[in-house]
């Protein structure tokens, strides 16, 4: 029982991390019906600006005096780094080829995921890099339950951030411009929605989402390296599918899903086929209900 | 003169420099074979590096192969996968090269030594320790490094005779190499009477190992037995290990001997305890090739030292042979008998070069030599 317990907690931080990434593909995929290749790529980025700045505030000793505030300015730094580049990546190789099939759009992100994560291996490196603070890095012990003040963090700002996109998106007036040009493009510049402007806000978004599940992940494992990106990359794909693309709510649970079944298929059966039983899951949900759990929707919960 | 007959003339003008200048200023091609991208990168760069650092010290100490101007590598990327390796192999077949330092994961030099022996082209191995490497009987197939079957015994007994331990947990990731290496220490515990508790597996690339910690934890063992390939996958699971509170002794092996590990895992790998090749750091060979890439490259990892000798080795057996062809070149590999940087370089009739693996303890972010087979404790 206390192993349950201990696999939950395990299975809760990794999947709000596969969560937070699962939600840049869906609420991509729900304003221009691409899937962005290039997502995991973002979240490689933002664990490396994240290495960046907390070496550098680490040099300057500040590490020691205001961790909260060092931890913030980099969070806030790779989100906007991230976000940023999204907004490039859209401009340079999705926006000319809107009006072109989605398979050239398709073609364009995998190639931008390569030259991203290629880009990061020639820029930093083929070695980890390793993260410099050994802040949280302790825990506490509630019978042989040991909870890491990382895991804390983890699950405390992932929800925080999961419910400031929720508000955003289903409360404020950006947040409705984004659901009417998910719908309808053209009727929703009719009345007045800027819709480059929705889809880069979209991109911004999402990859500022990943690049903060990157330093979560740069934090909690201790180190980044380029090619981090991809499996978290296919794994968040999955969950986006599995809670059916393109709806929020569906995204967050995907990713949930995912990441327990992983640890609960590794600590309870094998570690070797963790990730098949993972997309053994997917499989079946998609067998019964080919829009995923939650349903791509035509509603306006569909971002 | 005709206008045919004088383009010609014009044509053979302008191809006769380049006959003139490719019969002067001969290249010797040799190939290295190692990941370059993907997730071994790191442990391939180094391979490269110590091929680049070798034949610049020969070039310097014995000067140039006769027939030659100078000695030109074509590093090739594996990434660490069987059917990359083929190809990167059949790349150097069209290159013509005269031998071939690498692969890194014995899962690609398998494969690529059949095809580069088909071709009759030398390979010498730096880093794939699985027996199988040279257990096929391929004539031009020769290792550097040690044998899994001789790190094996020597990690099972280290484990029982100086750890005075009687509970292991194995955990590999499944690739040829640290699945054949975890089996053997599972075998070779067992013979000697130690417990093995659980083996489990974990896949190439996995950055989350909690759940098969949480397992370790419950087992609560003496030893938890790491069979990882590279220094990476084993510096997040000692992060993981220490950080969910096992208390367990860890031991690993040779793929973990980088000074990249304790850069990553910093305090949790203090103690941490690993099997590799014994490096004499003292002697003046291993002292020149040290000279020549510590200010290039940085800090010595896992097998440039041994991609240096094989380099060395290669080397030395094509001037001593003054022919390209596998068969002398491998004549006088049989003969070489010279201390290199790693080890005293001599090779046995299967293409080995024998192992001296002992246990090393991670202290003060160093790898320091802690215990011998031969010879028990080296440092209290």
């Amino acid at each position: 029982m206390d192993s349950f317990i201990q696999q939950l907690i395990n299975g809760i931080t990794l999947g709000g991390i596969y969560a937070l990434i699962a939600l840049g593909y869906t609420m991509v995929y729900g304003v221009i019906q691409l899937i962005n290749f290039a997502h995991g790529e973002f979240f490689a980025t933002g664990g490396y600006v994240g290495v960046i700045c907390l070496s550098f505030f680490t040099g300057l000793g500040y590490m020691e005096t205001h961790p909260i505030f060092c931890l913030t300015a980099s969070f806030a730094l790779a989100m906007m780094y991230c976000a940023y580049l999204a907004i490039g990546v859209e401009k340079i190789a999705y926006k000319p080829l809107r009006k072109e099939s989605r398979l050239a759009a398709l073609l364009s992100a995998l190639g931008v995921s390569i030259f991203l994560s290629n880009g990061l291996m020639l820029t930093q490196g083929v070695y980890d890099k390793a993260y410099p603070s050994e802040l949280f890095q302790n825990g506490f012990n509630v019978g042989i339950i040991t909870i890491s003040y990382l895991q804390i963090l983890i699950v405390c700002l992932t929800a925080v951030l999961l419910v400031a996109l929720n508000l955003l998106v289903f409360k404020t007036k950006i947040g409705m411009a984004m659901r009417a040009t998910a719908q309808d493009k053209t009727m929703s510049a009719l009345v007045a929605i800027g819709s480059n402007r929705i889809i880069s806000l979209t991109f911004a978004i999402g990859a500022g989402l990943a690049a903060a599940a990157g330093i979560m992940v740069g934090l909690y494992y201790g180190s980044v390296r380029y090619d981090m990106g991809f499996l978290p990359g296919i794994k968040a794909f999955s969950a986006a599918v599995l809670g059916g693309i393109g709806n929020i709510t569906g995204a967050m649970l995907g990713g949930l899903i995912i990441g327990m079944v992983e640890i609960f298929g590794a600590g309870y059966i094998s570690g070797e086929y963790k990730d098949v039983f993972a997309f053994i899951i997917l499989i079946g949900v998609l067998y019964f209900k080919p829009t995923g759990i939650m349903g791509e929707n035509i509603d306006d919960t569909r971002v | 003169m005709s206008k045919k007959s004088l383009s010609i003339v014009v044509m053979s003008l302008l191809v006769i420099p380049f006959i003139i200048s490719t019969a002067s200023a001969k290249t010797l091609k040799i190939g290295s074979m190692s990941p370059l991208t993907g997730p071994y990168a790191s442990d391939g760069t180094d391979i490269k590096n110590g091929v680049l650092t070798a034949i610049e010290v020969f070039e310097q100490q014995e000067g140039p192969i006769p027939g030659y101007d100078k000695i030109e590598l074509f590093p090739q990327d594996t990434v660490c996968d069987p059917r990359q390796a083929v190809a990167a192999a059949n790349k150097l077949i069209n290159l013509e090269v005269v031998g071939v330092i690498g692969a890194y994961c014995s899962s690609s030099t398998i494969p690529a030594s059949e095809t580069l022996n088909e071709a009759k082209i030398v390979m010498i191995t730096p880093a794939s320790t699985n027996e199988q490497v040279t257990d096929r009987g391929l004539p031009y197939m020769f290792r550097m490094c040690g044998r899994d079957d001789d790190q094996a015994p020597a990690a099972a007994r280290f484990i029982k005779e100086s750890l005075n331990a009687k509970t292991i947990f194995i955990i590999d990731d499944k690739t040829t190499y640290s699945q054949g290496l975890a089996d053997g220490v599972s075998k070779n515990a067992k013979a000697i009477g130690l417990n093995v508790v659980n083996h489990d597996h974990v896949n190439q690339g996995d950055k989350d190992f909690s759940a098969v910690l949480t397992k370790v934890k419950a087992a609560n063992p003496d030893i938890l037995y790491m069979s990882l390939q590279g220094y990476s996958p084993a510096a997040l699971m000692t992060i993981q290990a220490k950080r969910m509170g096992i208390t367990s002794q860890i031991v690993t092996q040779d793929a973990v001997f980088q000074p990249k590990y304790m850069e990553v895992a910093k305090d949790t790998s203090e103690g941490v305890y690993l099997t590799y090749g014994f490096t004499d750091p003292t002697t003046p060979e291993y002292k020149a090739f040290e000279a020549k890439y510590v200010p290039k490259y940085g800090k010595i990892a896992a097998y440039a030292t041994y991609a240096y000798d094989s380099t060395i080795a290669l080397l030395k057996a094509i001037k001593a042979a003054g022919s390209t062809d596998a068969d002398k070149i491998k004549a006088e590999l049989m003969k070489l008998d010279f201390k290199g940087a790693s080890k005293h370089v001599k090779f046995k009739e299967n293409g080995d070069s024998g192992s001296s693996y002992i246990a090393f303890k991670v202290e003060k972010g160093e790898f320091v030599p802690y215990w011998d087979p031969a010879t028990g404790l080296i440092k209290k």
